[in-house]
């Protein structure tokens, strides 16, 4: 029945069936489904205040701006929770892409182990910023200053 | 629309369909954005270093191919989001696939339809009317 590569029917096209062995697969099925749910009001809320409500408002996005946003918890958990959620639903979802295209094993192992590790530190910066920036400590001279 | 199939026979011997292009916008805005996410972690990180770093990488934004761009990332935002809902609906209800075709279709005038007045409010500063 099979013959090395699955040939599948799925009507929505946009996505794969639900593995059928529970494991890391079916798991990461799962999470692309409810990450998505979630980014769908902190991704697009995220864009549409920041596009569209800050032009509304006549504001810009300096220094000042993330200063004051990030003065309350609560978007420093909102921006925390976004990071987290878009960063892994995406490098997911580029490591199924790298795997659709890269049938040569060793060459697929490369690319998605350099992903995996170029996002690790990626997201720890995030990280790493969102939790500890501090505006009262941030040097005020520099190259740009 | 008779001369766009005949180029599509000739050219790739078979006619796209509405939910190939949908499976390959999903993929190719997912990717966008993703790489995106990965300059916009690093821009954001200047904030760090100060006002002057990180009003100086805000500047980057702030010219009319920086807004198209912004304009076209939030299209691809949209999109995905709108054909993610799409696909979480098909895959937990699956007696809704019979209308994919339609669906789809949906997808792509709900993106455009949301589309106009949010590009239309973000292009402002550099349109005409917007007075800059």
């Amino acid at each position: 029945m099979s013959t090395g590569r699955t040939i599948y029917f799925n009507p929505s096209r946009a996505a794969r069936p639900q593995p059928e062995n529970a494991g890391f697969e079916r798991f990461m099925w799962y999470f692309m489904r409810i990450s998505g749910l979630l980014l769908v009001l902190l991704a697009l809320g995220h864009v549409l205040i920041m596009h569209v409500l800050v032009q509304l408002a006549g504001k810009q996005i300096d220094f000042a701006f993330v200063s004051s946003r990030w003065g309350t918890p609560f978007w420093r958990i909102y921006d925390l929770l976004l990071l987290l959620l878009a960063l892994v639903h995406g490098v997911n979802g580029a490591r199924i892409v790298i795997g659709d295209y890269v049938r040569r094993g060793g060459l697929r192992a490369v690319l998605i182990g350099l992903l995996v590790v170029i996002s690790v530190l990626w997201v720890l910066l995030g990280m790493i910023v969102i939790i500890f920036f501090n505006p009262a400590t941030a040097p005020r001279v520099g190259p740009f200053s | 629309m008779t001369l766009l199939a005949g180029l599509q026979t000739r050219i790739l011997r078979y006619r796209i369909s509405w939910a190939q292009l949908a499976w390959a916008g999903h993929r190719l805005s997912g990717i966008g954005v993703l790489a995106f996410l990965f300059a916009h972690i690093v821009e954001t990180s200047t904030v760090a270093l100060g006002p002057g770093a990180y009003n100086f990488t805000q500047g980057f934004y702030r010219n009319l191919p920086a807004r198209l761009g912004e304009i076209l990332l939030m299209a691809a935002v949209v999109y995905h989001s709108l054909n993610g809902l799409r696909v979480i609906v098909m895959d937990f209800w699956p007696r809704t696939t019979v209308h994919y075709r339609s669906l789809t279709y949906g997808v792509v005038a709900a993106t455009i339809i949301c589309m106009v007045p949010i590009g239309l409010i973000m292009i402002t500063p550099y349109a005409p009317w917007g007075g800059r």
